[in-house]
């Protein structure tokens, strides 16, 4: 707490001898995201924006977790999955951004469609782990006591597997985050990454900065609500990890 | 039906499970490995059957072929006259790693056997609290499994065997987690729900004291790959718990005749 206030002063201190247009300052910023949020601009690009972010990420999740744990327990699936995973992992998927505007035009449809492509393979790469590390013993259970494939899906491997499951979300939100902002810049300048565009391109760098700092918490926002989840839903991770091997 | 006063192995009793030359070889990426080797045994109806051996010898290989968690290579397990394939519904396993899953409180941790048999969820929770009752803990019920002792979370392992209601109760080294005193006040109470209940109980150890206290015959593993070389019937009388069998005449004898007899060969170096 003391370095973050020590590093405000010192960037305060700054606007004495800098040209505000580098870095702006503290009180210039405050003063930028006061009246963003009083004309009502900024509630609307927040809303726009954790709205694409809610679609990507929900359909990126459903399809991701699907095809993950598919191919962590079924051989086919894996064969048949494996070679285009490994590609679009390896592929920069910001390069995409222009091919889903090709797909989806300049709409929100391209921005969503970003976001997930942006995420998507790694809620794949973390639900096939997980589905690939369940305990022998958790396994051993479900077939000891005859559940059936379908059932040990359910019961066993996607519990078991929910620590890399929700994992993957967190890293899988930053992403998405970035994929907003970018969709949000290039694709019709809509939400934060718009605004961010539109103070970038006029030097107005205190609402710039503003915009940034509102992007941040809109991410730790969605990373407080994983973890909310996962408290109340999962204790369990949080109280046998330390215990386990 | 209470058997607490009953002397001796139940000599004229039906075999209820036949293992009949069973191997098992498994290939890992540097060699190949012979767990076990024509294992040949008749465990009869209601009866208290140990597999004793050191580590290495294939009897927890053996207890996981007959609940069909592992494939045998060649022979056959044949229950009641008929041939055993895949997992077993009618047979309750207890783990050494207990195996309790923390996502699910204790009580839905004992249902998950019926729910495999697709009972209504009242009828399940009846029965799983009955279960925990057996094993004195239905005032944990609703309680998430971590958050019992080592000594408790097992007694839930035997409550979810139990509550299936198994033909057998396959045990594997249930206690071998657990400290001495922890571990004799299981045993005493697996011997009194044995006692109680009547089931045949097939139970894996490499401590030959918990073997002759709990047992009616001791099956005796030794080498690598696993064989059965030796069975001997526990001549003691029952309860067991109602006098100190370690210092009993004819237990001392016979701890003495398996350590020897599973000895220095019997550290699986051959």
């Amino acid at each position: 707490m003391a370095a973050v206030v020590a590093v405000l002063g010192l960037w305060q201190a700054s606007g004495l001898f800098m040209n505000p247009i580098f870095i702006s300052t503290p009180a210039a910023v405050l003063a930028a995201f006061v009246r963003i949020v009083a004309d009502g601009s900024l509630a609307q690009a927040f809303v726009s924006s954790l709205g694409e972010m809610a679609v990507g990420l929900s359909v990126a999740t459903a399809a991701g977790f699907a095809v993950g744990l598919a191919m962590g327990r079924l051989r086919l699936v894996e064969r048949l999955f494996d070679p285009f995973v490994s590609f679009f992992n390896a592929t920069p998927t910001i390069a995409l951004l222009p091919l889903m505007e090709i797909w989806f035009g300049t709409d929100v449809r391209a921005r969503v469609a970003f976001i997930v492509v942006i995420c998507v393979w790694t809620l794949v790469i973390n639900a096939l782990a997980g589905a690939r590390n369940v305990r022998r013993g958790y396994a051993d259970v479900g077939a000891a006591f005859g559940l059936g494939p379908l059932a040990t899906m359910w019961k066993i491997v996607i519990p078991a597997a929910m620590p890399y499951l929700l994992a993957g979300m967190r890293v899988a939100m930053a992403q998405a985050t970035v994929g907003m902002i970018l969709g949000g810049q290039e694709v019709g300048e809509s939400g934060l990454g718009g605004l961010t565009e539109a103070y970038g391109s006029f030097f107005q760098t205190d609402y710039l900065i503003a915009a940034i700092i509102t992007s941040t918490g809109l991410a730790m926002l969605l990373f407080g609500l994983l973890k909310l989840f996962q408290r109340r839903f999962y204790p369990w991770i949080a109280a046998t990890a330390a215990a386990r091997r | 039906m209470d058997r607490g006063d009953r002397r001796g192995p139940p000599l004229r009793r039906q075999d209820v499970l036949d293992i009949e030359g069973v191997s098992h070889v498994y290939e890992t990426r540097h060699r190949r490995v012979e767990a076990l080797r024509e294992v040949s045994l008749s465990i009869r109806e209601g009866e208290f059957m140990s597999f004793v051996g050191p580590s290495g010898c294939g009897k927890t290989t053996l207890l996981r072929i007959i609940d069909g968690l592992t494939a045998q290579s060649a022979g056959r397990v044949v229950f009641r006259g008929v041939e055993l394939t895949g997992a077993r519904r009618d047979m309750g396993f207890v783990f050494q790693d207990i195996n309790l899953l923390p996502w699910r409180n204790v009580r839905q941790n004992v249902e998950i056997g019926l729910e495999a048999r697709r009972l209504p969820a009242a009828e399940r929770r009846q029965r799983a609290i009955e279960a925990l009752r057996m094993v004195d803990l239905e005032d944990v019920a609703e309680v998430p499994p971590y958050t019992l002792s080592g000594g408790m979370q097992q007694r839930v392992g035997v409550a979810r065997a139990l509550a299936i209601d198994p033909q057998v109760l396959l045990m594997d080294e249930p206690f071998g987690h657990l400290d001495n005193f922890t571990r004799e006040t299981l045993q005493i109470e697996i011997a009194r729900l044995w006692a109680k209940l009547g089931t045949t109980v097939v139970f894996v150890t490499h401590d030959v004291d918990e073997a002759i206290f709990l047992s009616d015959r001791i099956a005796l593993f030794r080498g690598r790959p696993g064989r059965l070389t030796r069975v001997i019937d526990v001549d003691l009388p029952r309860p067991r718990w109602e006098f100190n069998v370690r210092a009993h005449p004819r237990a001392i004898e016979m701890r003495e005749a398996i350590i020897e007899y599973l000895g220095v060969r019997a550290d699986g170096q051959g």
